[in-house]
């Protein structure tokens, strides 16, 4: 990088020699610039502003970065590395650096014109503009905002010193308010190099003359970034605080150190640099997880506060270039996102070196040069594009945050435009047309009912007590999601429903004491889809009225799954255990249970006996679904212990069953001692996917997959054990040629044959149904006005469940698994969800 | 807490917006019930596999 710390043809200009551009003729005019000399210095007192900007603390300040703007020209032209700036006890300040030292011999054309020997070191202080006066270009780019230079800094302190060490000597000049006491002498020997300058501020002149700590060690810290690879130590007498400053990296631990606390998109920052048309630009940008743009731009080292074309260049490039990426890699869904998007969390340092920089705006802080924005803007262009094709892992990223940054920005736009209605709300009419009002306006007593589904929203109408409960049906809506996925979503319009008709507010503006009832009641099937949307309602409440679910205000409904009519007698049953328990008592009554050693088992025997049999009843239904057949699973019994096995492990392409993990240890310590070291073990849940065991090559890994359900089953065998039956009297057996079934149940004259002890169960509750109108609803809408009132809408006879933090919590949380990348954790929701189902339907 | 939007951990006295994040988070959120990209994925077949 070259290019960056030297610029081109600097390295043979001096400071101001002299050169053929002054008309050389002088003498006579002798009095004349001495007097212009002196009105210079008067000038620049009298208007001081005019010169470093104000007075005030800002231009104070300004006198040392004018001083240290040498230096790090001098630096930068590749002559200085080490700059050392000092705040005295006194309030005086010293600027040294290890350059070339400004020159001391007498200088030509300015002793020409004064008429007396000047030393060019005398021009550089006393002269205004003296630089640009009498050579042009000595550094192709320099820094300072006024360009006025080290004179402007003597002219405006109480008094001043000069010490430049050259050519094995040191030379000294001392001023006072800008006038020379003397001429520029020896004072010495040495074998360093550079110019120290020391000065200390007029109190006439300005305001306060006190320095502020921060605000020095800041710019100086800001000067030794931007110029990679310069010492800048920085000591404070004052407080005897002292730090020093270098950064071989430049730029690019500016921004390190800009989100040193926020959390980085991408690890690297992303830098580039060059050259184009004279102009040197180097730039260096993070994201960060931030909402807010930082951005820090300079032209040859100055911030440029204002922006200008070089800001304009680089945004215009960068909202283009991810853009095109955007698209290009199908990242952009609905919105696009805008520059802003783009900008939210970027960090960026850009530093530009122009050689005749045309400032503006009220501070002239913004650069104008019209060139530049093209220059960077190609710049930025080629290089991000290049970025984000050589790392697309981070491209991603920045583009998703882009994307986030937009859906924020249409959230609001949407949030708002809810607001509006809602305000419209207030001046009548305005609450959503599905929602059917209380009459009452006594929010306490209030209760808003959501039901799932258009006819159950009717019957729960016809129902309602009209006085204080209110209607608002909903519906899922299935969207094709993407990758072929269909999805359940609440509609739009339900959304917006539910936010009216509540009337809390969302977002930052909700108040949960505006709610317009007292208990939000989510009322939804017992079926699948009535549990997806009791999922999203709560993840909803959860995530968007926190304070509604966390007053108490969210409750669930408890409607029946069972109507049942015996003779004129109508009731309800909540669950399919509960029913199932009913019939099983109502069965037992006045039967026998005849096996095939013809004793007879009634009364409470046969109770706890069919007590045992249910107990295992889900647990068996659970083993054949991973694909076990009991029938298989008995062969595999212990004969020990009668215990079937819990454990099947899986060893390469050996395979091992195991009832009790006291086995599977004594295993485990036997195949550890024969393949001499501890084996890598894997524990399942469920049966491994794909195929045959042994497939999965890998022959040491040890897959455990534990059969829960089997402790269950072993339990009950054992309970079954008391009553002399053992696991093959649940297994139907072939009894070819035998006209006489296995068991019997006999009630009054009738006989059921049953082939094993598992049809005991359903047969015992046939006979409790006889009898008995068994409706089972298969969803709210099938329950009439009435019968929805007596179970599930009057407060004296219905149950409600109070929706907890946890409860809703928990819905957040499986609905973000369910919202995951992770494809595990969905596949393994939906199986699970797909069992309840079959359970339900048994 | 971990913010369900942007994924954060954060403490929970920390925010104005809970159980988000920032006030952000939760509009960006909103944004999601609003635009009907908040969804339980059903069965690959549909529904009747549920059945």
């Amino acid at each position: 990088m070259n290019d960056e710390t030297r610029r081109p043809g600097d390295a043979d200009d001096e400071i101001p020699s002299g050169g053929g551009q002054l008309n050389p003729s002088g003498n006579s005019e002798y009095g004349s610039e001495d007097l212009q000399h002196l009105s210079d210095l008067e000038h620049v007192r009298k208007r001081p502003a005019m010169y470093i900007g104000d007075v005030t603390p800002r231009g104070l300040h300004h006198l040392i970065y004018e001083v240290v703007d040498n230096s790090i020209d001098e630096a930068m032209a590749g002559f200085a590395s080490r700059i050392e700036v000092t705040i005295h006890t006194d309030g005086s300040v010293t600027v040294e650096d290890d350059g070339r030292g400004i020159p001391v011999e007498p200088h030509e054309d300015l002793s020409a014109e004064m008429g007396r020997e000047i030393s060019t070191l005398e021009g550089v202080m006393t002269v205004l503009k003296f630089g640009g006066k009498f050579k042009k270009g000595a550094y192709q780019t320099s820094g300072g905002l006024h360009g006025v230079g080290v004179t402007v800094v003597n002219f405006l302190s109480q008094w001043c010193e000069v010490q430049v060490c050259r050519d094995g000597h040191i030379y000294q000049q001392e001023y006072e308010r800008g006038v020379p006491l003397g001429p520029v002498r020896k004072v010495g020997t040495t074998k360093k190099t550079g110019t120290r300058t020391t000065f200390k501020p007029d109190s006439t002149i300005f305001q306060t003359t006190k320095f502020d700590f921060d605000t020095i060690y800041k710019r100086l810290q800001e000067l030794a970034f931007l110029n990679k690879g310069v010492t800048i130590r920085f000591h404070d007498e004052r407080v005897d605080e002292a730090d020093e400053f270098c950064y071989e990296r430049g730029i690019i631990e500016f921004v390190e150190y800009l989100n040193r606390a926020s959390d980085t998109l991408h690890k690297e920052v992303i830098y580039f640099a060059g050259s184009d048309q004279g102009v040197d630009y180097e730039i260096a940008m993070q994201y960060s997880a931030d909402y807010t743009e930082n951005l820090h731009s300079y032209v040859n080292n100055i911030a440029t506060i204002e922006g200008g074309t070089h800001v304009s260049g680089f945004r215009s490039a960068l909202t283009r270039t991810l853009n095109t990426y955007g698209k290009k890699e199908n990242i952009f869904k609905d919105v696009i996102p805008t520059g802003d998007d783009f900008r939210e969390g970027l960090t960026v340092v850009i530093s530009v070196r122009v050689p005749e920089p045309q400032f503006g705006g009220q501070t002239k802080t913004r650069l104008g040069n019209g060139e530049i924005e093209g220059i960077i803007s190609s710049a930025v262009s080629e290089n991000l594009s290049r970025y984000l094709e050589e790392n697309p892992k981070s491209a991603k990223m920045i583009v998703r945050k882009g994307v986030l940054a937009a859906e924020a920005r249409e959230a609001a736009r949407k949030a708002k435009d809810l607001l509006r209605k809602r305000k419209g709300a207030m001046a009548g009419g305005g609450l959503p047309g599905k929602l059917r009002d209380c009459i009452s306006r006594e929010m306490e007593r209030c209760e808003l009912y959501l039901v799932e589904g258009d006819s159950a929203g009717g019957s729960a109408e016809g129902g309602r007590l009209r006085e204080f409960q209110a209607i608002l049906p909903l519906r899922g809506k299935i969207i094709n999601a993407y990758k072929s996925r269909e999805d359940k979503v609440l509609a739009n319009e339900e959304v917006q429903s539910m936010i009216q008709a509540i009337g809390s507010g969302i977002g930052a503006e909700q108040d949960v004491n505006k709610r317009r009832y007292n208990r939000i009641i989510i009322m939804t099937d017992a079926d699948v889809d009535g549990s997806h949307i009791r999922t999203l309602l709560l993840c909803f409440f959860y995530r968007q009225m926190y304070q509604l679910v966390a007053g108490g205000h969210v409750y669930l409904a408890q409607p029946p799954l069972y109507r049942v009519r015996d003779k004129k007698k109508t009731y309800y049953v909540q669950s399919e255990e509960e029913m199932k328990q009913q019939l099983l008592e109502r069965g037992l009554s006045d039967v026998v249970f005849i096996p095939e050693d013809h004793r007879e088992i009634r009364g409470d025997e046969l109770a706890r006996l069919c007590r045992v049999l249910a107990s295992m009843e889900e647990a068996l239904v659970a083993l054949e679904r991973r694909g076990i057949q009991l029938k298989t699973h008995a062969d595999r019994m212990d004969p020990e212990t009668g215990k079937l096995p819990v454990f099947h492990v899986v060893m390469g392409r050996e395979e091992q069953w195991f009832s009790s993990r006291k086995d599977l240890d004594a295993f485990m310590e036997k195949a550890e001692v024969s393949a001499g070291h501890e084996l890598p073990v894997e524990t399942h849940e469920t049966e491994k996917q794909n195929g045959e065991p042994g497939e999965t090559a890998d022959q040491t890994t040890v897959h455990i997959i534990e059969l829960h359900e089997v402790r269950t089953i072993n339990s009950g065998l054992k309970d079954l054990k008391e009553f002399g039956f053992d696991v093959r009297s649940l297994i139907p057996i072939e009894r070819t040629g035998i006209e006489t079934p296995r068991y019997l149940l006999r009630r009054g004259e009738n006989e059921i044959g049953i082939s094993d002890l598992r049809g005991l169960l359903v047969a015992v509750r046939d006979l409790g149904q006889r009898g008995l109108q068994v409706v089972r609803f298969k969803g709210l809408g099938e329950m009439n006005a009435e019968e929805l009132r007596e179970t599930t809408l009057d407060p004296e006879q219905r149950t409600l469940v109070q929706v907890s933090m946890a409860d809703a919590g928990a819905a957040d949380e499986m609905f973000r698994v369910l919202m995951g990348d992770k494809v595990e954790p969905r596949r393994e929701f939906i199986e699970k969800h797909a069992l309840e189902v079959q359970n339900l339907d048994v | 807490m971990s913010c369900p939007t942007c994924g954060k951990a954060f403490a929970a006295a920390a925010s104005r917006a809970l159980p988000f994040c920032s006030d952000r988070c939760r509009l960006i959120d909103l944004k999601r019930w609003l635009g009907e990209e908040h969804g339980l994925p059903l069965a690959g077949g549909g529904e009747d596999e549920w059945a």
